[in-house]
């Protein structure tokens, strides 16, 4: 199918993007001008079966007619007024947000680092309130927070990097699913555990059901708040609106962000009762964060996604993929929790030559790491596509054995 | 015999008696007509000034049950509030209670629906509050954190809306539990036969 839009075409871009962009990406030769549902469209007109979604942002499908009904309407209405006034959309989100998940508090951000930041924050304000001067929040290895400092922090392989040093003090880390070592790092001055569910940059790692217990129970032997890093997991990704739902815990704080917008900027921290009231006034601020445009996003993000049919088609849909790419030569397992699928391949195959190929055949996937792929598809696709990247899949990984 | 006293007017008199005459007739007419005019616009005012205080009768009444709507809005909003809050924080006692003591049973939640209460969407599993007699622990071998784990597991995914076969594979395979029929039972209620 050929959708040619205008535009300047994927050299001059590329040109330009050399030009004047700093280089800290290595983009795929693609310059994609349309999207539609599971689709997407290049500027020469190729049609591709998205099954990144902008790592986990347009969860609901790209340019969700809803999704793009509440932006145009709201940005005709009002676009922004800051925090220091109320907008109804914000108030709605803020509800809509706690009463699904832990029922305390709301602090909305631009980003998942940006949460991440404020879980931060209500975790050192939490641990000096118990008394702890040197409070010290434990993640594990593998973990992926965020970018900005205190999140990067947090990020055990990012902040290795001796060129962005010093770090912030007051962060350590330990094996991934490693009970014992996170039984044994946390202690009085522990102020929180803060860990994903599910390590997505990592290569689509579940957290043990035994780490979340260890988790759960060393926190609370010692007052330490357990923070769930949901950016990726949350929104319905796993099959439930929450990951945690599908495990033994319930944290006491957790932080969302991309597909909470489908498409549009916006995180959030979301407390229980417990913590809902550490942060005060002054101790936390943002000048976009929780604009109406956004929150107003993200209120027909979760009229989308906050539905029981939907959600058990996920977790049907992702066991069908897992099945289907279980069968094909190549793959040595499948990762993951409802559409977060990480697909380990055969020693020997070398996952970033698969992606570039499936990219070329035209299916989006994403390589986190050489022996992985990385499935993060719309949720609202169906098992035609679900059949139809499953077999490009394996003709891809047929070439490569070949 | 005599004349009437009007014959023995002169004419001239008699002139000026039909004259005046006239004249009494039409200023009579003319404060007759004054009066009505008074009267009309005395009516007039009258009903104007009953037709604003009807008006205004109105508008305080729309206005006093405007003011009683949204009382009574606000008042439903707080006791939902409350309601809320209430099963919130039953819910984390119940888990708290659990957690210090897996081996006790935690009690049934008053005013909660009873097990034959189908709970929305039709897809989800019934929930329903854990009795005394039916609780049993989850597995003789398990850990108290395996136990409180599995239980919280199965409450979370119930309510998220897995069906009771998704709860009873995760059981078995996270924690290995055998026999999962007495936590499914106690949370989802029993399994019915015909279903």
């Amino acid at each position: 199918m050929t959708d040619v839009v205008d535009g300047i075409g994927l050299e001059e871009t590329r040109s330009l993007e050399t030009r004047y962009l700093m280089r800290t990406y290595k983009r795929a030769p693609v310059d994609f001008v349309k999207g539609e549902g599971p689709l997407l469209w290049d500027a020469d007109g190729k049609r591709y079966l998205d099954f990144l979604t902008g790592i986990s942002v347009c969860s609901v499908g790209h340019c969700h007619p809803e999704v793009v009904k509440a932006v145009r309407d709201q940005a005709h209405r009002l676009m922004h007024v800051s925090n220091l006034f109320y907008t109804e959309p914000m108030a709605q989100l803020a509800e809509r947000l706690s009463e699904s998940s832990l029922g305390g508090r709301v602090f909305f951000s631009n980003s998942g680092t940006e949460a991440i930041e404020c879980a931060i924050k209500v975790a050192r304000k939490h641990a000096h309130g118990r008394g702890i001067s040197n409070p010290e929040i434990v993640s594990f290895e593998g973990d992926f927070h965020g970018r900005s400092y205190g999140a990067l922090s947090a990020t055990p392989g990012l902040a290795r990097n001796e060129a962005m040093r010093p770090m912030l003090p007051g962060f350590r880390s330990v094996p991934h699913n490693d009970a014992a070592a996170l039984r044994e790092a946390v202690g009085t001055h522990t102020a929180a555990v803060l860990i994903e569910p599910i390590q997505g940059e990592a290569g689509v790692i579940p957290t043990s059901e035994e780490a979340l217990l260890a988790a759960r129970q060393a926190c609370d032997e010692v007052g330490a708040l357990l923070i769930l890093d949901e950016i990726q997991t949350g929104v319905g990704r796993t099959g439930s609106l929450w990951a945690y739902e599908q495990t033994p815990v319930r944290p006491d704080a957790l932080t969302t962000a991309k597909a909470l917008g489908g498409g549009v900027p916006i995180g959030a921290c979301v407390t229980a009762p417990s913590c809902a009231d550490v942060l005060e006034l002054g101790d936390h601020g943002s000048t976009f964060a929780g604009g109406p445009v956004a929150t107003a996003a993200a209120l027909a993000v979760l009229d989308v996604v906050d539905d029981p049919v939907l959600l058990r088609q996920v977790r049907e849909l992702g066991a069908y993929l897992c099945e289907k790419l279980e069968a094909l030569d190549g793959v040595r397992e499948t990762r993951g929790r409802g559409l977060m699928v990480g697909v380990g391949l055969e020693e020997g195959i070398d996952a970033a030559a698969v992606g570039a190929d499936l990219l070329g055949r035209g299916l989006v996937v994403n390589v986190p790491r050489p022996d992985t792929l990385r499935l993060l598809p719309p949720l609202v696709i169906d098992s035609d596509h679900v059949d139809l990247a499953a077999g490009l899949i394996g003709e891809s990984l047929l070439a490569c054995l070949a | 015999m005599g004349t009437s006293r009007g014959e023995d007017l002169p004419r001239n008199q008699k002139e000026l008696r039909a004259t005046t005459a006239e004249r009494l007739e039409a200023i009579v007419e003319a404060a007759e007509r004054a009066a009505e005019s008074v009267i009309d616009d005395a009516e007039t005012q009258a009903q104007k000034h009953l037709k604003q205080a009807r008006v205004e009768a109105d508008r305080i009444a729309e206005k006093r049950i405007s003011d009683l709507s949204h009382l009574v809005d606000a008042l439903l909003e707080q006791a939902t509030s409350l309601q809320r809050e209430a099963e919130r924080m039953q819910t984390a006692l119940e888990e708290a209670k659990f957690r210090v003591n897996p081996e006790q049973p935690v009690e049934a939640v008053e005013g909660s629906p009873p097990p034959e209460q189908p709970a929305s969407p039709p897809e989800a599993p019934r929930l329903r509050a854990v009795t005394q007699a039916e609780e049993r622990s989850p597995a003789p071998e398990a850990k108290p954190a395996d136990a409180a784990g599995a239980r919280l597991l199965a409450t979370q995914m119930a309510v998220s809306g897995s069906s009771r076969e998704e709860i009873e594979a995760r059981l078995r395979n996270r924690f290995e539990i055998e026999d999962t029929t007495p936590i499914l039972d106690a949370i989802l209620g029993p399994e019915d036969p015909e279903e």
